[in-house]
Order: structure tokens, then sequence, then C-alpha cells
């Protein structure tokens, strides 16, 4: 990092000699600085989770949540600077629903990754503005089944099976590669998925935080829709008790 | 200072609209755009396209030019006739003309005829009729002989003998007796001569001569007035007066050209050192 | 004009005074046209070819002003060729559909036009979809249109059955659209039709000669005034009446 602080990181649209933005980079640590978010693709559907910090106790439950509805096949988790996701997520949704318009058919999910790629993207190009501060992870069921993405604040989306982003991304990641996840199905994936949350939530730096998860697939209908109450509070038990018995 | 209502309000001015439905009242209706009788044919045989044309331009029931030309050019080896207001297909035919010498700069190889077609199409659309041009599009490219009709709104047709404008009629009746399919060269340009003809010598708004236009994998000939059925002949009788028929008394030569005394001041010669 | 423009085509444009026709079986859909392209009382093009191919699996029929829909056609073949290669998969039917139903609709005032689309794609199989003259988007098992139709929407309520292989409905389009024909004076010439399956597009041409047989009316007058009339007309040569101004 030879050259930071020579003026190369003051703006989006310079390089570094050495061929960096170092905007974006920065964009990053904004990233890594939330609770962790984690997609899921398994074989029938998609699962999102969120490991929310709750920095206050005077806090609404459940409120600002992370993860949101793009359409009615179509969620998005963030990691990052909320009130980006919130722009984001309504670009998507605009995207979305000038598919469905023009096209009479719901939106591929690759095509609002790319769709928003693009977006965020533009963002990377010019002075007067600021890079995205967060990584999104899409998940949705389209015509060729589940597929999960995730885009970063450069605009790079990539596909995939497990994703995971955000301060415990590399220990969330590990635990993912350890799942089978194209033989699990939707209802073992969210006992996983909480499992893993309550695992890379570090209890000693943040003190509280809120699960917050949903899914969509075979178990939904294809809608994205939060994970119901009942199963929720089961996986949290489950996830506690493993956790307990790990210690 | 004028005080008629219509120019001291302010917004739109509709006296021209209250004139206009006053003199149309009147029995002076709005003039009609001119469009010249025409009678244009293209027809495939064994290996290329021959057009034909009349060679006459009227405005309203005045033939305007006994022989002009109504094939136009468009690139080498595509070629179109043209039918409807004249001005239009003369303009029509040039821009397109203009743009698919463009088109072939750029992509470096010969254009086609369906690309000079969605052109010609496309612009016609947008105009929606009020550009019009009736064509008959022909020409040889890669994919072989192409023959098409372009109606003045912007649909084609796409046929192996099409005829067009007022003569239309007179000429589709000898290409639907007479047409056969992989004609000879010289048969196929006897069909077509005939074709227009036939458009010259029953269609009013048609007459004067036949041109035609050859096009083939790598040659294009355009035969100006290949038949010329109504020269005009010698007339029986002279009604020259013979030079001393008129008397004079008296000649007087006017020198009109006027000339001026220029005196150049303070000019120098230019410096060619 | 005088009187009430029904079709609402501009003076001189090439109008398509149409018979068309789609409808589906199981394995696919069958589409069909007449041939006859008019302007005024005069054919333009007496074997046009209106079923129009916006994608490998997805054709239109075409009724209305020729300028218009050849226009609409093009610019759906377009917005398809473009989706397919952004999405990477061939388009579904119902996309084709609302996207020339979105044209015609946003268009209404300028346009006279009312298509068919039809065909295969992977997630509905065989569909066909109607819209009509202003816009709006229809699916419907078998669907007529232009100004033949309305002499045979009786008909085909009267024949058509679900459950038809090919073969009949084949049959089945080839005789609607021969009496649409029949009765139609702006519709006429020989029978396109396409059949449309997953595993491609099979074209048939029915030559105007070749069309099925129907009724076609009989002799009402009694047999001794026909043997009288016949003598008159064995006797009298009557030459075509000329008219000079």
């Amino acid at each position: 990092m030879t050259s930071i602080g020579t003026g190369y990181d003051l703006s989006a649209s310079t390089y570094s000699p050495d061929g960096r933005i170092f905007q974006v980079e920065y964009a990053n640590k904004a990233v890594e600085n939330s609770g962790t978010a984690i997609g899921l693709r398994v074989k029938d559907g998609i699962i999102l989770a969120v490991e929310k910090l709750v920095h206050s106790k005077l806090l609404i439950p459940e409120a600002n949540r992370r993860i949101q509805t793009l359409d009615r096949h179509l969620g998005l988790a963030t990691a990052g600077l909320l009130a980006d996701g919130r722009q984001l997520a309504d670009k998507a949704r605009d995207e979305s629903a000038n598919f469905r318009d023009s096209f009479r058919s719901p939106a591929p999910v690759k095509y609002i990754a790319d769709r928003l790629g693009s977006y965020v993207q533009v963002y990377t190009l010019y002075s007067s503005v600021r890079p995205f501060g967060i990584s999104t992870i899409i998940g949705g069921v389209d015509q060729d089944g589940p597929s999960l993405f995730v885009i970063e604040p450069s605009g790079v989306f990539f596909g995939y099976h497990g994703a995971a982003v955000g301060k415990g991304r590399q220990l969330a990641k590990t635990e993912l590669e350890k799942l089978k996840l194209s033989e699990l199905s939707m209802r073992q994936a969210v006992f996983e998925a909480a499992r893993i949350i309550y695992l890379v939530h570090d209890d000693s730096k943040e003190k509280t935080f809120e699960l917050e998860m949903s899914w969509i697939g075979d178990e939904t209908n294809g809608l994205h829709v939060p994970v119901p109450k009942d199963l929720l509070a089961e996986a949290e038990q489950r996830a506690k008790a493993e956790l307990e018995d790990f210690e | 200072m004028l005080t008629a209502s219509v120019y001291s309000n302010p917004g739109f001015d509709f006296s021209n609209l209250t004139r206009n439905n006053f003199l149309s009242e009147k029995g002076l209706p709005l003039p009609k755009a001119t469009s010249t009788g025409t009678t244009i044919v293209g027809c495939v045989f064994e290996d290329g396209i021959i057009l034909g044309a009349d060679t006459r331009a009227t405005e309203g029931p005045i033939v305007a030019d006994k022989n002009c030309e109504k094939i136009h050019y468009i690139t080498e080896s595509i070629r179109c006739c043209g039918a409807g207001t004249a001005a239009d297909t003369e303009f029509v035919t040039n821009l397109i003309s203009s743009n698919m010498e463009m088109h072939a700069l750029t992509h470096g190889r010969k254009p086609r005829v369906v690309t000079a077609m969605t052109m010609l199409k496309q612009y016609l659309f947008r105009h929606q009729g009020h550009v019009g041009a009736a064509l008959v599009l022909g020409g040889v490219d890669a994919t072989g002989p192409n023959l098409f009709t372009i109606a003045p709104h912007g649909s084609t047709d796409k046929l192996p003998y099409v005829t067009m404008g007022s003569g239309s009629l007179a000429a589709m009746a000898v290409f639907e007796s007479n047409w056969q399919a992989n004609m000879s060269r010289a048969a196929a340009l006897q069909l077509v001569k005939d074709a227009i003809s036939a458009g010259i010598f029953n269609d009013l708004g048609s007459g004067s001569n036949v041109d035609a236009c050859i096009i083939t994998v790598n040659h294009t000939e355009m035969l100006r007035n290949v038949e010329m059925p109504n020269e005009r002949v010698q007339k029986e009788r002279t009604y020259v007066f013979p030079k001393g028929t008129t008397a004079w008394k008296k000649e007087d030569i006017k020198k009109l050209v006027l000339s001026e005394e220029v005196t150049p001041i303070g000019v120098e010669a230019m410096d060619t050192d | 004009m005088d009187h009430i423009d029904m079709h609402r085509l501009k003076q001189g444009e090439v109008n398509l005074g149409t018979s068309i026709m789609a409808v589906q079986f199981d394995g696919g859909v069958v589409i069909g046209a007449d041939s006859r392209t008019t302007t005024g009382s005069y054919i333009a093009n007496r074997v046009t070819d209106k079923l129009t191919f916006l994608h490998d699996r997805i054709y239109c029929c075409r009724s209305g002003s020729a300028a218009d829909t050849q226009a609409i056609a093009d610019f759906g073949h377009y917005y398809l060729q473009m989706q397919a290669q952004t999405l990477g998969s061939a388009p579904a039917v119902l996309t084709a559909a609302a996207i020339m139903e979105k044209m015609c609709y946003q268009n209404k005032d300028q346009l006279s036009a009312g298509i068919i689309v039809a065909g295969w794609d992977k997630k509905t199989g065989p569909s066909v979809y109607n819209i009509p003259l202003g816009g709006g988007l229809f699916r419907q098992p078998w669907a007529i249109g232009g100004s033949g139709s309305t002499y045979v929407y009786g008909y085909c309520d009267a024949t058509y059955q679900e459950g038809w292989g090919k073969d009949e409905t084949v049959n089945f389009v080839k005789n609607t659209l021969t009496l649409a024909m029949s009765r139609d004076g702006s519709s006429g010439g020989c029978i396109r039709m396409c059949v449309i399956t997953e595993d491609g597009v099979e074209r048939k041409f029915i030559p105007g000669n070749e069309l099925p047989k129907f009724w076609e009316g009989k002799e009402v007058l009694g047999e001794a005034t026909q043997k009288a009339l016949a003598a008159i007309s064995a006797v009298s040569d009557v030459a075509p009446m000329a008219v000079e101004v």
C-alpha cells in the first residue's frame, strides 16, 4: 500500500500507479465492518440469513431489516451501509418490474444481478460519486431453478452455491464448504444457516444480534418470504444448543 | 394597428384554419399534391434482374418531361424504379444510395438488396405515407437476384415479377399472361419492353419511351430509350418563312454592353519571392 | 371519405384484407393465412406470405395494414433477438406476444394491425395469443383474425374439439380458411400454413385450385328455363360493350 496518502485514494475516478482504485477498496472495508450475511443455494431453493447487529436496546425488534424482497421470486441480503442496500433494492425492484412489464414473465435472477452489477459499476467511474458500500447477495428461483449471486462494490458479480459477506465471511465460507449444498433440502439448510450465523457471531466484540432469515423455493411455492416464526425459533434453539456443545 | 381578435389574443393562432375552411366552403379547396403517372416494372430472369420504366413525367394534365429517367442508381448492382411524387422518388433513392455507399465503405463489402429495401421501407414508414414514393427495387448480390416492391407507406413485397405506378395494371396483365420461370435474357427483355409498352399505350399517365436496366452478377447494363415508339416524325410541310418575307425600311444597331474604366490605387503587386 | 372508416386505413395504403388463423394442438401449433394483399380493388400481391418469422419457434399472422404489421413484426423480431442474446435462451411465446401487444397498444392511434402470435416454447409448450385491433393480449386454444374471420366464427365453434393431433388440426385450419376466403372478397388466393413444434417449423402450401371443395351454389331455375337459356346463348355471340368518351 505504498501509494496510500499520496492523493490516489481521494476519488473513484483516479487509479493508483499500480492500477488500483482505492475508493473501491475502501468500500470493501465498509462491508467488512458489517454483520455477516450468508446465502445458500440448495437443491429446491434458496436460504438467505443475516446477522443483524443491534446497536441499541431502544430499537424495535425486527426493525431495519437487511433482507429485502425485490419481486415475488427474488430476495436480496446486504452487508455494508444499510442505506446503500435500500437504494440498490429500490433499483432492483424497478428493474424487475420493468422486465415483467415488457415481457410478461418474472425476470431471471441472473438478469437482475447483471443489471445491478452494471449499476454498481457506474459508481466506480466518477469523482462526483462514492462507490456502493455494500456487498449484495441476490437469491431467487426462476425458470432454471434456484440461483444465487453476489455483487461486490466494484460491480463484479459471481454465481455461488454458498455465499458469505461481511464481518464473519471467512469462517462462514469454511462452514459452507463443509456442506453438501446441492443435496440439502430447504428445511435442513435453514438449520445450517442459523447455525453458521450463530457460529460466526463474536460475542466478545458485539453484544447482541438478531437472526434474520428468508427463503425461496418449493417450500414457499416459489415466493420470497421470511422463514416462519416457529421454524426460525427452532433453528435458533438448535444453533444455540450446538454452540454450547461446541464450547 | 390591427384590432382583429385573432391577432391580439395570446396562444395559438387559428386564423389560417378559419380562412381555409371559409375558402373550401366557397369551393376553393386546398391544392392537391401532384403525383406522376408512371409504369415501372421488374422481372427476374435466369441470371439476374431486368427493370423497366416509361419516361413520361406529368404535372396534373400536363406532360412535364417527355424523356425523364425513372430508373435510379442505388449501387452498381442495385437499381430502383420510382413512381409517385417525382421529387420524393428522386430524393429517397439519392439518400438511400448515399447511405448504401457509406454502408459498403464501413463494412468493406458489397451491400445486399435487402439492406436497401430495409432502409427504404423504414424511411417511408417513418414518414407515414407523406413521402409519396412507390418503388421497384432490384439487384444482384451475394445471395443472388432480388426483386421487391415498396409502397409509399413502407410495406414491401418480394415477387418474381412486379409492376407499380398508374400503368401497373396494364403491365401486370402482360406479365400474368406471358411470364415464365427461368427466362432467357432476350425473352425477359422483350417481356419487360412489352409490359412498359402496355403502360405507355393504355395508361394516360404513362408515355414516351422505354428505359430498361439489365443487372447480372458482374455487369449492369442501362438501356436508355431501348424502345422509342413515340418519336416525332418529319412534318409533311414546312412552316418556316423564307428570308425577306417581311420588308424593312430602317436599320439601327445599338451598343448594349457598357464598359467602365477603373483606375487602381494603392494596389501593390503580389509578392512572389 | 364520408362513411365510417372502420379499418382506419390511410388513403391508398396497402391492406391485408385477410383470413388468418392459429390453432394449438398437443405437440405444437398450426398457423395459416390466405395470400391476398389489396390496394383498394386491386390485388397488389396474390401470393403474399402473411406468416411472419419472429423467432426460431415463434411466428405471427398479420392482418390490417401491410406497412404497419411489417414494421411491428420487424421490431418484434429485433427485440426477440436482443432478448435471446442477453438471456442466452429462446424467448417464450408469451414474451413475444407481450412485446407485440405493447407496440400495438402504445401506438394504437397510428396503427391498424390485428396480429396472432403463436409458437412453441419450453415452459408452456404450444400456445396461441390473439392481439386484436387496439391492443390487448388473449391466450386462446384457437384464434381467427382478419376481415374473413367474421364469416367463420360459427364454423370454428361448431367444429373445434380439444385433443386433436397434427393432421386433424391442419385440416381444420385448411377448411376454415377455405370457407373464409370463399365468402370474403378481400381474402383469397392460396393458403399458406406452418406447423410449429419442438422439432422445427414445417411449411405447407395449398394452391388456389387445390383448396377443399364445399357447397358452391346450384342453379335454381327450372329445367325448361335452363334449356331455353342455353339455346339463346348458343345463338348469340355477344361482343363486350366498349365505351368511348
